[in-house]
């Protein structure tokens, strides 16, 4: 098929323009281990490849190099029929420099170029003109002013777009080479001199925002309320999702297996199948609502501004300012945090940030501590004679996980730090203009982390799950205690002594990698009931009279705070690190440090 | 000579030269984002406890941390 690539500098409304062209279908490539997203949609009978927003042809990290890879592979293409530079009508210069390379590139492969000055819109808000014909003149190449937010100018620009890229390349008489680095910037500034609107104008209004936003005072309020409204939105918004989705899966699988009758089918569909992977599906609704927010926050401009407030009290444990969102989303659930992860544009920082997320107190982490904590603690004992003692003991657990995840960052950055496969990226972020987010680049963020998150994660748990399903079920219909799995258990109950725990809570802890809230309902089963999701209070009163002691709790507590007891989050540490020995590896080595974490504990209480 | 990350918050100054301790790849990058000799910056704002500066260059505003800022040399504007 004919293609036409798409390229421009970061914030300058590419994404949109590509939503315009080609509509809501598109498909994401993604390349295991960076971030580079490739996005191709339809126009007309064209295929448009959307690529990731850079400013230099010269890559600085691994990343980069691989999108500047895939460019030029792109334009060298002999589908490929025309380039279109995208440019910010109110940033002429700097979005100029990238695009006149990107001229020159496609001149050497002979293909032709077409600029757009998109957010012509904003420079019309101002009362500035720009000349389009002399503009067009001085490039050598046709220039569309357009806006891709309000359409104006899009209609045009569409019917054109067959034309152009039928065209052949104009000749122009400036020929810079693609070396010629210096050249690219004097003239992006030359032409910028004579057709560029005056910078103050445009980035007063931001600036102004700014002077609130980035305040001492007022910029960290906000910063705190915005925070806050995002840690919220994440378990009271997604929460009835969530049921919901759950719900469905219950009435389909109560429907299922309604049809078939019981028997040792209807039990794999309903447990192994509904059971273990419909679980995971439950988080996507959690991960779309989250992906929204961030993407709400960085279409509009405020993550840059949350990044720099974050910078210097996080990179004194060696992560970057943009770890924060990753680190505040991992409270909710690890596998958007480690999504979001990738907007932090040091390599390493980006890896350390990705492996230290599991360590944050997730959603799935509540039932586990509120079933311990009501068996260790009793229900009306304070702390200090003032604070609920249950109430602080769950604050500990979150402070906890945040404290190991500094430490294991700061660690990771002193042994990372002279790695020459992870280069630093120097801290250099553009404040973009202030903008109301548009729906349609949203849209399709929200709709393709879901997509992400089940091709990645659903292969893996269905195999675990598949597993678990087969030693707990064989031989049939002897009850998990009598299982293989129980067998295991009670064969690999020397690992648990030194926790002071049996063989039950050993099977339950082996059952809860699927998800960890499945060691509440594993252990209720264990201990001959059904349903103990339900009924924490009655769970935990059976444990207390089994006679669980203080410290083997406590350290069963802090094992689950630090221990990578999570498929899905392993399968997508494996996809965004593309190595399977990182993601593995990390799941053993924080088992590992949870286990001696949890025998000390059961030593010293 | 000044560097950029010694600029006060509303000074301004001429960018005249990077520090080549930065590696030649970031160099040339800070070139492209707009730090190139000649180029009038515009501090726009100082962050307390040392955290990064906000600069204005040319038609766009940068963060900057420490290690990167005082790299960038400048030569006061008159």
């Amino acid at each position: 098929m004919e293609r036409i690539v798409l390229v421009g500098k970061p914030n300058c409304g590419k994404s949109l323009l590509f939503n315009q062209l080609t509509g809501l279908r598109q498909k994401v490539a993604n390349f295991p281990g960076v971030t580079v997203e490739l996005k191709t949609g339809q126009f007309d009978q064209f295929e448009v490849v959307d690529f990731p927003g850079t400013y230099s042809l010269h890559s600085l990290s691994k990343d980069e190099e691989i999108a500047v890879e895939k460019l030029n592979l792109a334009v060298d293409d002999d589908d490929t029929r025309l380039v279109v530079c995208v440019l910010d009508a109110a940033r002429l210069e700097r979005s100029l420099v990238f695009a006149l390379q990107v001229q020159a590139l496609a001149r050497k492969n002979n293909k032709a170029v077409v600029f757009v000055l998109n957010m012509i819109d904003e420079v019309e808000r101002y009362g500035l003109d720009i000349d389009i014909k002399a503009l067009q003149k001085e490039l050598g190449a046709p220039v569309y002013a357009l806006s891709a937010k309000t359409l104006k100018g899009v209609a045009a620009f569409k019917e054109a777009l067959p034309g152009l890229a039928k065209q052949a390349q104009a000749p122009t008489e400036l020929n810079i080479q693609l070396g010629e680095q210096r050249k690219f910037i004097e003239r992006a500034r030359a032409i910028n001199a004579e057709y560029g609107i005056r910078s103050d104008v445009v980035l007063k209004n931001q600036n102004r925002i700014d002077t609130f936003l980035l305040n001492n005072v007022l910029g960290g309020i906000a910063f705190l309320a915005i925070m806050f409204f995002l840690f919220q939105s994440i378990f009271t918004w997604a929460q009835p999702l969530m049921d919901g989705t759950e719900a469905a899966i219950g009435w389909i699988a109560n429907t299922l297996t309604g049809m078939i009758g019981p028997g040792i089918v209807s039990d794999f569909l309903n447990d192994a199948i509904f059971g273990g992977v419909g679980a995971f599906l439950v988080f996507v609704p959690q991960i779309m609502v989250l992906t929204l927010i961030i993407g709400v926050l960085e279409d509009s401009g405020y993550l840059a501004r949350a990044a720099l407030i974050c910078h210097k009290p996080l990179s004194l444990f060696g992560l970057s300012g943009r770890s924060f969102i990753p680190y505040l989303s991992g409270h909710a659930c690890a596998i958007p945090a480690i999504m979001a992860a990738r907007t932090i544009e040091s390599p390493r920082k980006r890896l350390i940030t990705m492996l230290t997320i599991p360590l944050m107190s997730c959603s799935a982490r509540l039932p586990v501590y509120a079933l311990l904590i009501a068996v260790l603690i009793p229900k009306d004992a304070t702390f200090l004679g003032v604070f609920d003692l249950q109430g602080a003991a769950f604050f500990g657990l979150y402070f906890f996980g945040i404290l190991m995840a500094l430490v294991v960052s700061t660690l990771m950055n002193v042994f990372t730090r002279k790695s020459k496969e992870l280069k630093d990226m120097p801290f250099i972020l553009e404040l973009p203009s202030y903008r109301l987010p548009h729906w349609k680049p949203l849209f399709q963020r929200v709709l393709n982390s879901g997509v992400q998150f089940i091709k990645r994660a659903a292969p893996v748990i269905f195999v675990i799950s598949l597993c678990l399903w087969t030693l707990g079920y064989f031989p049939q219909g002897a009850g998990l205690e009598n299982s293989l799995l129980g067998k295991i258990g009670h064969f690999i109950e020397p690992i648990f002594e030194p926790l002071g725990l049996d063989w039950r809570y050993g099977v339950a802890m082996i059952m809860s990698f699927l998800a960890r809230e499945v060691f509440v309902g594993a252990l209720g089963t264990m201990f001959g009931m059904s349903g103990a999701e339900k009924n924490i209070a009655g769970l935990a009163a059976q444990i207390q009279a089994d006679g669980l002691t203080l410290g083997a709790g406590i350290g069963l507590l802090l094992f689950y705070v630090v221990a990578l007891q999570c498929v899905a989050t392993v399968a997508m540490l494996r996809a965004e690190t593309g190595k399977s020995r990182i993601a593995w590896g990390l799941y053993a080595g924080y088992g590992i440090l949870a286990y001696l974490i949890a025998v000390i504990a059961a030593h010293i209480f | 000579m000044k560097t950029l990350w010694e600029l006060k918050a509303k000074q301004a100054a001429v960018v005249e030269t990077i520090n080549s301790q930065l590696t030649g790849p970031v160099i040339s990058r800070l070139q492209e984002m707009g730090f190139s000799e000649g180029q009038q910056v515009v501090c726009v704002r100082r962050s307390p406890f040392k955290g990064p500066l906000v600069v204005q260059v040319g038609d766009c505003v940068y963060s900057l941390e420490q290690a990167v800022a005082e790299k960038i040399n400048l030569a006061l504007a008159s």
